[in-house]
Order: C-alpha cells, then structure tokens, then sequence
C-alpha cells in the first residue's frame, strides 16, 4: 500500500494532527482489548451452548431420555387362563456383504458347519455381486457365539423377532402360524394379523390348554388304535358358546412351518364337512317335538323298512315293533326318524335346520370355516334322509354349536374362540320344555341306548352317536365310516359339550364287524369327560341323590308281549 | 480503584457460574444413570420375556402330566375327589381323641351348626 501512495499517510498527518506514540499505544490497546472481549464473548456463548442447549440435543440424539417401552412386534396369544400360546422372540439373522469378504471359499468351509448348509451352496451365494445378502435367518443363540468366533469381517448380525410356539402342535389349527416375516398365514394368526402386528396387547383366547391336551391325546390314541384317517374334537361352554378345546386332527408344528402338506393343515372340526349322521336325530326329534304333533307318548311302527324309489331304509339296531319316540332315539331308529320327519313336514324342518344356524357358514374367528352343503332344492326325499343325518353336510362346529342350543334351555349361542366377559346374549330356538326332554333322552343314550360306553365315572353324561356312511366316488360305501359322539355333561345342567369324530376307522378283533359312533367315538368322550370334568371345577354328582332321580328318569311307553306299557328308565 | 459493587457481581457470576457447572454436572449424571438403568430395565424384561416364553414350553400340559406319572406317581383328578364345602363337617372342637379314630363320622352333620364355635375365629 504505502510502496504505491507514498504520499498518501503523509498528506493526512500533515492536515489533522500529529500523532503522537502514546495515541499508537492506545490504539493498540484498545483493538487488541476489543478483540480478548469478541474472543471472551465468543467463549461464553460456547459456554451456554454446551451448559445449557444440550438438554434438546439429548432429545433427539442417540442419548435417549424418553421411556423405552419393550419392543415386541406382535402381540403374543393367550390361553383363558394366560398360558402363553404364541409369543416373540429376539434372534439374530446373519447376513454378509459379498465384497467385502476376500477368500470366499473359506468362509463357506468354516461357516457350513455351523449352519448345517452346504459348502457349495455358500460359495455359490458368496460369490454374488450383491452387497446385501442373507446368509441365514433366525440364529440359535450358539450358532450366533460360534460366528462371532469366526471373526470374518463381512459378516454382520441383524436383530429381528421370531414367532415361537411353545405348545408346539397343540392347538395347532387354531393358532395357525405365520411366515419368516411374521404375517400370519392360518387360523387366528391369519384372521387376527393386523390386531397382533399393530400392538403388543395380547390375545386371549377361550382354549384351555390343559383341556385341548387331553382331548388330543384322547383322540390320537383312537386314531391309532383304529388305524383312522383323522379325527375332531371340540369342547364348547354350552352357557356362552366358547370353545374350550378345537382339536383337528392330523395336524402340524406351527414353529417349522416349511414343507407343510396340505392334508394337516386342513381343520376337520370348522372347514370339513360331513354327513354326520344320526347325531343329527337331536335335531329331528327337537323339531318334532317343538311342532307339537308329536309328544313323549306318541310312537311309530318300525317293523318294515322305508323303500323309496332309490333306496332302502333300514334300522341298524333294529327291534321289528312299534317304538315310542324315546325308543326310536335311544335305539336309533332310522324308520322310526324318517316318519317322525314326514309328518312335521319338510317346509317346518328347512325352517328348524334355518333357524339353528346349519344352513349357512357359521361364523367363528378363523378363515378356514366350511360352508354346509344343501340340498337345493329341498325335496321329500331330502327330508326323509335328513331325519337321520344324511343328504345335508354340516361342520362339527356347527353341530355342537346347535346341539348346545338343544340341551341348555333352548338358547342357541354364537361360537366363538375368544374368552368371553360379560353378558352373552343367544338366540331362542326352542322352549324350556324341548330341551328339558331332550336332556332327558341324550341321557338314556348313554344309560340304556347305543352310547353306554360314553359313562364317564362321577358325571351324569348324556349323549348321542353317530355313524355315517362315508362317501366314496358316488356311492355310501358300509365300510368307510364316520364315527363321532355327542355328549353334554352333566346332563341334568349342563355345562359343557364334548364332541368327538374319528374318520374312516377300521375294524379291530374284540370289538365287533363295524367301528360305529357307540364303539369308536362313545369311549373317548368318557374318558374325556372324567378328565376334563375336575380341571373345568363341576362337582362330581352322586347319581343315587332322589333329587337328580327324580330329574332324569322318565316313563316311556314300549311293547311288551304284545301291549304298549309304561316302563320306567 | 475498584468499586464495592463491581466485586459483589464479579464474586456473584462466579458462584452461578460454579452452580450452573455442578448443575449441569449432576444432571448430565443422572442421565446417564437414568439410560443405564434403562438399558438394564430393556434387557431384563427381554430377558422376563424369554422366561415367560421357556415357562409357558416347560409347562405344555403333555410334559407336566408325564413328569407326573414317572416321578411323583401321581394319577389324574377324578370328580369324586372333589367334594361341595358344605358336605364337609366341622370338626368338634372338644371331641375325646378316640372319637377321631372310630369309623363313626362325628355327630355334627352339614346341615347343622357347630354346636361350639371355635375361639380362634377371628
């Protein structure tokens, strides 16, 4: 500057004043002064910053101060009484990234044993261009340590949840499963994937695990013995209409839900349907007894059988007389039911089979629910076979919901598998009285009738069997059976339905030519029923009390040598 | 010559200056503890979950009922073992001993009141 002006600092001094060196210092002093006050400043700003401001960067930093909730990204499922059915568990899932691993076969040598996959395989995959690549999802916690030994760099961890199933295959068609990315795939898991992902509440349901224990056991071991297909259980509140127990039989391990053939996922008890058979002589004998044409004392000659056009109609226990209606349930008679039927009148049944719900798709909390099959159009022909169980095709689910409208005062109430609290509000189907003899007649099946080995000891059990004829191609075949069992207990009050069927038993030495609802079905719903009956706390009864006498025997007109008389059951 | 007043506030910002220190000091600790006793919270109730989980495996109703049989010989509950409260008979309170080991049920039935009411009733 002063090289290019020379003259310019001069001419200044020269017209103002003369600058002395105390002015020079002072000045100095004063920018130098000036400059310590921005520099202390500045400090004491930084000061503020970090004494102060912190506090909002904590918020949204990595130094969380919120609550941190435990993370579960499905809700788990309960049993009624908070046994845990399906829960979430943190693992860990390897994945690599391919470029950064130098000597890829190597790496696959030393992680194919731990993860039991193949050495050509990983190295194939290694190989890959990609820079994200799972190598194995859902880690055990030793197969994670032994990688972390390994020390490969490329290879990381990522957190995720699995869904884990501890009862294994117990209630397996209820629960259903879900995939790797925990979406539900069957049964509640399904129906219900959005509740579970979207909170952490859990379900409860109204199983009772102790109680689904038993009647699989129960029903597996008859599938065994009979060398069976398969077979269905429910246990059903006949006061509310929850589903205590669903068991559908073959069935799967919801936590390996790979390779799972078609045949085990199928649930027998909501998505089958089937020709029950006689069991549904309830609803006949209901519908005829709600009619009012019909009462105790009336009765009918089943001394011939039915022909129609197409078939025969015959009696499998046949008794070659005049049965009174009591008769033709406990003997369950076929010809006695079909006349029952005619006389009430086919537009009367459609509307009874209407109004208990077994004409359409019932509804229950899963997907997998099988619509009836009907016939269309509703003939004689139809009514006749109806009467004893063939010619209409109903899931179990819907039978048992129906029966427990039959026997506990006439309300028919909605299945459901979630717990209930509250009121439960039904539907009326039948009277008081209906049901009351109803009642009265399950429990001379199991006293006097075809379902004596249903006895269950310390409860008053009554129930019906049911044998159908399954078909095969386009035909009934008489060997290929459907064997199954209703029961209520205890039947002077009753609480609780137990429900029984096994598909397509053989025939076992000892136990006669043919595997029906009585042999097969009948002896599993007593055994059910005195292990089910102490954990759902009902009271043992003593069946010799003059008070329950009095409420379960019943007089019923048969013939004997030739007149109708009273006999006392 | 500095002033009185001039020393007070030079004395004052120092001694806010010490308190917004240890202030800061102090909470920048109990947040730090704060986010350690969370971390330790988190990972015990993983780890509450993960038992639950292992609880609910030990207990599936089949392992329980064998467990049963094979160590303790235990059989299921019939309904006869289980008996209405009011079918079971006060015990009298001054009945001779050998009262209790006679096969005759002591006279006092369900129906009727304890004849003597017992003093450890609260």
């Amino acid at each position: 500057m002063t090289g290019r002006h020379p003259f310019t600092p001069l001419q200044g001094r020269q017209k103002f004043s003369v600058p002395t060196e105390v002015d020079l210092a002072r000045n100095r002093l004063l920018i130098a002064g000036g400059l310590a006050t921005v520099a202390f400043i500045l400090v004491a700003f930084r000061l503020l910053d970090v004494s102060i401001m912190p506090v909002t960067q904590i918020q949204k930093g990595e130094k969380s101060v919120s609550i941190t909730k435990h993370n579960v990204s499905r809700g788990d499922i309960l049993d009624r009484n908070g046994h845990i059915m399906a829960t979430n568990l943190n693992t860990s899932s390897l994945y690599a990234n391919p470029n950064l691993i130098e000597n890829k076969a190597s790496v696959a040598t030393k992680l194919s044993p731990i993860l039991n996959l193949s050495v050509a395989s990983l190295t194939e995959r290694l190989e890959s261009k990609r820079t994200f690549l799972w190598i194995k999802r859902h880690l055990t916690p030793k197969q994670k340590y032994a990688i972390n030994k390994l020390g490969i760099p490329g290879l990381n961890f990522e957190n995720e949840q699995r869904r884990v199933y501890p009862l294994g295959s117990l209630a397996s068609h209820v629960l259903g499963f879900t995939n790797i990315d925990n979406q539900g795939l069957k049964g509640i898991e399904n129906k219900f994937n959005n509740t579970l992902s979207n909170s952490d509440r859990p379900l409860t349901l109204s199983i009772d695990v102790r109680v689904q224990n038993i009647m699989r056991e129960a029903i597996l071991n008859s599938i065994n013995k009979f060398n069976a297909m398969g077979g269905a259980g429910l246990v059903l509140d006949a006061r509310n209409g929850e589903i205590i127990s669903m068991v559908s039989l073959p069935d799967f391990n919801p936590n390996l839900p790979k390779n799972m053939k078609k045949m085990v996922l199928f649930n027998r008890a909501t998505h089958g349907v089937y020709e029950m058979g006689s069991t549904l002589k309830i609803f006949n004998t209901a519908m005829a007894l709600e009619h009012k044409k019909i009462t105790m004392q009336s009765g009918y000659d089943a001394t011939k059988p039915i022909r129609t056009s197409q078939f025969i109609i015959r009696d499998y226990h046949a008794k070659n007389r005049w049965l009174s209606i009591p008769e033709i349930f406990i003997y369950s008679s076929n010809i006695g039911s079909v006349k029952m039927a005619l006389d009430v009148g086919r537009i009367y049944q459609k509307k009874f089979f209407e109004r208990l719900g077994l004409l359409n798709k019932p509804q229950i909390e899963l997907g997998e629910v099988g619509k009836p099959i009907v016939p269309e159009p509703w003939n004689d022909i139809h009514t006749m076979t109806i009467s004893y169980g063939h010619g209409i095709a109903i899931s179990p689910l819907q039978l048992v919901a129906g029966v427990a409208a039959m026997v506990n005062g006439g309300v028919l109430y909605s299945p459901t598998l979630f717990k209930k609290t509250g009121l439960v509000i039904g539907k009326r189907v039948v009277s008081e009285e209906t049901s009351e003899k109803i009642r009265r007649l399950l429990k001379l099946v199991v006293s006097h009738g075809t379902g004596s080995l249903a006895g269950a000891k310390g409860y008053l059990v009554g129930g019906k069997t049911g044998t159908a004829e399954k078909v095969v191609g386009r035909k009934y075949k008489r060997q290929a059976l459907l064997s199954s069992f209703i029961a209520a207990f205890p039947i002077n009050a009753p609480k609780y339905l137990v429900f029984v069927m096994i598909d397509n038993p053989k025939a076992i030495k000892g136990m006669g030519h043919r595997p029906t609802g009585g042999r097969v079905a009948a002896p599993i719903v007593g055994e059910v029923i005195s292990r089910i009956g102490p954990i759902l706390g009902v009271k043992a009864i003593n069946k010799n009390d003059p008070s329950i006498q009095e409420q379960m025997t019943m007089r019923v007109l048969t013939m004997k040598s030739g007149e109708k008389r009273l006999v006392s059951f | 010559m500095i002033k009185r007043a001039t020393l007070v506030w030079m004395a004052l910002s120092i001694l806010s200056g010490i308190g917004l220190f240890n202030l800061k000091y102090s909470v920048s600790e109990m947040e730090d503890r704060l986010i350690a006793l969370q971390k330790e919270n988190h990972r015990q109730m993983e780890s509450i979950h993960v038992l639950k989980a292992e609880w609910s495996y030990l207990n599936q109703p089949f392992r329980i009922n064998d467990l049963g049989q094979r160590k303790l010989l235990l059989t299921p509950v019939t309904g006869s073992q289980a008996i209405d409260i009011k079918n079971i008979p006060f015990r009298p309170e001054f009945a001779p001993v050998y009262k209790l080991h006679s096969s005759v049920p002591p006279a006092v039935g369900h129906n009727s009141s304890p004849i003597i009411t017992s003093k450890r009733v609260p």
